[in-house]
């Protein structure tokens, strides 16, 4: 009854949204590929973004995000050199943006690689071993939850000075511990299982164990998390630049753009609202990604 | 009070009533649109029961009895198609609507489940889930529904009555719930009860206690009552009539005495054999039917117990035999059915 | 009517598992606490950086700033400074601002309240709204209203809250001006209260919404689908909607309540940055500067309210489950 949530989760949308019940959806009436419109959407979306960040400003005439030209100041869109005009201080909106997604995108895909790497082996190894260690394991990863993490990141991203690595060592004390529960919870309930009872009985050794048995099994949960998590870390990567204490001024991040935007909304919005429709697609599109493999994932 | 020796169970096969069977099941068919096939549960099914009698319907897991059931009451998912005609007193039943057929579950027909550890909501009182039956279908205020509640746990020999009302599922043991979802099936004083698999997850004994208790009631109230189960034995010792189902058609139809004195179809036979007998020299082997119940996606051409029977010839995989009656009040669907022994 | 004289009295409850489970969750608490607050001064003092220098600024002398680092024994070794702090704190003194002297359960006593009614608020919002929202969706899986609520709620949920507050401030604030974009309570009255904590909440809130909305239907539905005491109550003849409200709501609450507790850590992460925005005095606004500051003692006393804040939120959300779920209210009686 109820969601059977692994005992003492993660909070954080990510974490819940990974773990959320099975329900069995209506029935897909299409046939083909068309079922697979839930994957394949987001799938290209986020592909296009990645293109557009990543890959274009290398080919594409692109000017520099940073450096403009004074005289260019709040040009309109699709004057001559911009192609969705110029910010205040005359660098080229369009750049910003491509390059401010670079930023923020590396950022979360950092972030979330290094929760599933290191947080994922610290969760399977805890709940592997049981007993003592694992005990520790879950008081200390308790005290990083009950942690309001954003103090930590804060105060890590304001000592050290903003910077684009800062900001991931301050957002993996957020991503790590939510892998690292996840992953215990996941082993934990693959301990039960009979294959598991099956391959220790037959004499095999722990380290092919994991490697060869838990692993498998559990990565599908922890990488439909990270997607998840991209969106998660791209939003709490624009607060930090929001707060200042993220991606540095004149670099660009979404966050910040945001921010600088504020104070001109009224004269010119599209400093605000472009970054921000930026991050909603971008966000939605992982939200929905992550979301499309959890319900293949469930399903099976 | 509680059922004293069985003696004899078998209830008289006497004259119809002149009114006309109770439930008569023409031709159900039963569809499921899953991914993008379509399953046939239910290919078929034919039986009528008249008041106050007990029909069984046995089959493996698979042959469609559960299903044919819920078709009945109209409780399958959307993603089930109905076809054929179930007339409850002369009243066809497919293709009312919900709401018509709201207000004929419970008051008409009533259900008992298999599993009472489930059946029952577990954060609502007893005496609550009770009274909540008898309240959908009468006007009564709280306290008589709730006396009546107490009545109704008295009528299924619940023992502490006043007690059980006030608690939960998970505080009764098994054979106490599955008495409180009689006595929910019985609040609004249903003429069928459907017993679906209604004792096969209590232990042996309790299935008994069970069983009685229905049969008692049955005679109380006047029921009919369908029992559905895997159980030939059990028929054997309750029901009047016994229709035999094998992927999701009847195979065999009889009045349970004639059934088991004249086993014709070979599926009921091994049903029969694989009844374990106090007779049989210890450490005999049980004879099990070899095979499993087929793809209901994908049903053979033919009589679908072909591949597993011991009898079965070319014709049988050709051709599907139609469910005729050979002797009187007997049907099968066999080409090469079981003789009698000499 | 119901006879009371039969139920399960308060002796029995005392036995309970309920009682032993909260007894229990209370004992590993304190441990976390001791450990948030270890992780915080620790996380504080060893990041590069001098309290002393930042406060007094650029121009401040040697000499001024050793002796302000002595006065407030800032050359301590860490873990001294770490047990004298403990101790104060469990006599109840949780310090002063390094910055402003002022005593640090002042400074939480001014900011606490205000925070407390924004997050109450903006769950307000999002609870109030999420109940009917996914019963309306659950009624009719695949249905208009449930498509509609998909999507909306999905897309709601990919927003970052702080641009949700920077577009309301500019189309309810600036545009058509109904409600401030700054907060004003000057009046102190519950009406300007209201008005001036809307928008924030609803930036928080509205998030929280679609996701508490999603996690609600996915819950009723599972219930609908895969419980056999739903088709129990239906066989009986019980309508639909009363089979979702009497029967799958009350068994699906206990998951949205757990998820609600154990999010509230984020909750405050939010608050903190919609705080910054709307420049809400809560203690968020307070702890940005704190950290600025390098102030630790605030920081720390902050720290510790919020830590305890979220213990609190677990142990309540595991107590309510205790006590709701009358599989552990009352444990098995005699058969």
């Amino acid at each position: 009854m109820g969601a059977q949530l692994p005992e003492g989760e993660a909070g954080g949308v990510a974490a819940t949204l990974a773990v959320a019940p099975t329900v069995a959806e209506p029935a897909a009436r299409r046939r083909g590929w068309t079922r697979n419109l839930d994957l394949i959407i987001p799938g290209a979306l986020v592909g296009l973004l990645l293109f557009l960040c990543f890959v274009w400003p290398l080919f594409g005439t692109v000017p520099p995000p940073t450096g403009g030209n004074i005289l260019d100041a709040n040009a309109p869109s699709f004057s001559e050199g911009h192609f969705l005009g110029a910010d205040q201080v005359g660098n080229d909106l369009w750049s910003r943006l491509l390059y401010g997604g670079r930023n923020s995108l590396e950022i979360a895909f950092a972030v979330n690689v290094i929760g599933l790497v290191v947080g994922g082996l610290l969760g399977a190894f805890a709940a592997f071993w049981g007993s003592f260690v694992d005990t520790v394991t879950m008081r200390i990863l308790d005290v990083l939850i009950a942690f309001p993490s954003l103090v930590l990141a804060l105060a890590i991203a304001q000592s050290l000075g903003p910077s684009k690595l800062h900001t991931i060592y301050a957002l993996c004390f957020f991503s790590v511990p939510a892998f690292a529960r996840l992953a215990r919870a996941q082993t934990l309930r693959l301990r039960e299982r009979p294959f598991m009872l099956a391959a220790g009985l037959a004499g095999t050794r722990a380290p092919r164990i994991l490697l060869r048995h838990v692993a498998p099994n559990i990565l599908p949960a922890l990488v439909t998390f990270a997607l998840l998590g991209v969106g998660v870390t791209i939003i709490l990567e624009g607060a930090l630049s929001f707060l200042g204490l993220g991606v540095p001024p004149p670099e660009p991040s979404w966050g910040n753009m945001i921010f600088e935007g504020q104070a001109v909304m009224s004269a010119e919005p599209k400093l605000v609202l472009l970054p921000s429709a930026f991050l909603f697609v971008t966000v939605l599109a992982f939200n929905l990604l992550g979301d499309a493999l959890r319900a293949r994932g469930n399903a099976s | 009070m509680s059922g004293g020796a069985p003696a004899d169970v078998r209830v008289e096969v006497g004259a119809p009533p002149a009114t006309g069977p109770l439930l008569e099941v023409g031709d159900l068919r039963v569809d499921f649109r899953h991914g993008g096939r379509t399953i046939r549960a239910v290919n078929g099914l034919s039986y009528a029961l008249s008041v106050g009698r007990t029909l069984a319907l046995i089959g493996e897991s698979g042959s469609g009895k559960t299903v044919s059931s819920r078709a009945i009451m109209g409780l399958l998912p959307p993603s089930a198609t109905v076809s054929g005609s179930v007339r409850f007193e002369g009243e066809e039943l497919l293709g009312l609507s919900d709401k018509a057929m709201r207000r004929r579950r419970g008051a008409d027909i009533a259900m008992v489940f298999q599993d009472p550890s489930r059946s029952l909501n577990p954060t609502m009182r007893i005496g609550a889930q009770i009274a909540e039956a008898v309240r959908v279908h009468a006007r009564v205020d709280r306290a008589a529904a709730r006396d009546r509640a107490l009545e109704l746990l008295k009528l299924v020999r619940l023992p502490s009555p006043e007690q059980r009302l006030h608690e939960y599922a998970h505080q009764l043991s098994g054979g106490m719930r599955q008495r409180v979802v009689i006595a929910i099936a019985l609040a609004s004083k249903p003429r069928l009860l459907i017993a679906d698999e209604a004792t096969t997850a209590l232990d042996v004994t309790t299935q008994a206690q069970i069983m009685e208790l229905l049969r008692d009631l049955q005679r109380q109230l006047g029921m009919a009552l369908v029992m559905i189960s895997h159980d030939l034995g059990l028929a054997a010792s309750f029901a009047d009539e016994v229709v035999v189902m094998y992927a999701g058609r009847a195979v065999e139809q009889a009045p349970t005495r004639e059934l088991f004195a004249h086993v014709r179809m070979p599926y009921t036979k091994a049903l029969l054999d694989a009844i374990p007998r106090v007779e049989r020299p210890p450490h005999t082997p049980l004879p099990v039917v070899a095979g499993r119940p087929p793809d209901l996606a994908a049903l053979p051409a033919g009589c679908p117990f072909a591949p597993r029977c011991p009898n079965a010839q070319d014709m049988c995989r050709e051709t599907a035999p139609p469910l005729e009656e050979g002797s009187p009040g007997h049907r099968w669907a066999c080409w090469y059915p079981c003789e009698d022994a000499a | 009517m119901t006879d009371q004289a039969v139920r399960p009295g308060p002796a029995i409850a005392l036995r309970s598992p309920a009682l032993r489970l909260i007894g229990n969750r209370l004992a590993t608490a304190i441990p976390v606490l001791f450990g948030v607050t270890f992780l915080t001064f620790a996380v504080i003092q060893l990041l590069p950086g001098d309290a002393a220098q930042q406060l007094l600024g650029i121009n401040a002398t040697q000499e001024q700033v050793q002796e302000f680092r002595d006065k407030l024994n800032l050359d301590d070794p860490f873990l001294v400074r770490y047990f004298h702090w403990l101790g104060d704190v469990l006599t109840g003194n949780l310090g002063n601002s390094l910055a402003s002297d002022q005593p640090v359960t002042s400074i939480l006593s001014d900011g606490l309240p205000t925070t407390f009614q924004l997050l109450a608020y903006a769950l307000f919002i999002s609870l109030v709204l999420t109940v009917p929202l996914a019963l309306l969706a659950a009624r009719n899986p695949g249905g208009f209203v449930d498509r509609v609520g998909m999507v909306t709620s999905m897309a709601g949920l990919s927003v970052a809250n702080y641009v949700l507050a920077v577009v309301l401030v500019y189309v309810f604030a600036v545009q058509l001006g109904w409600l401030p974009a700054i907060y004003t309570n000057d009046t102190g009255t519950p009406g300007e209260l209201i008005k001036s904590l809307t928008l924030p909440a609803i930036a928080i809130g509205f998030p929280l919404f679609c996701f508490y909305t999603r996690l609600l239907r996915a819950d009723i539905l599972e219930q609908m689908q895969g419980e056999d005491y739903v088709v129990t109550a239906k066989a009986k003849g019980v309508g639909p909607w009363r089979v979702l409200i009497r029967h799958a709501l009350p068994n699906s609450l206990f998951g949205l309540l757990t998820i609600v507790a154990l999010n509230i850590g984020t909750l405050i992460g939010a608050t903190v940055i919609i705080e910054q925005i709307f420049a809400v005095p809560g203690i968020g606004h307070s702890l940005l500067e704190a950290i600025n500051n390098r102030d630790v003692p605030v920081v720390e006393g902050i720290v510790l309210v919020l830590a305890v804040v979220v213990v609190i939120a677990n142990l309540l959300a595991d107590v309510l489950y205790a006590v709701l779920d009358p599989r552990i209210r009352y444990g098995r009686s005699a058969p």
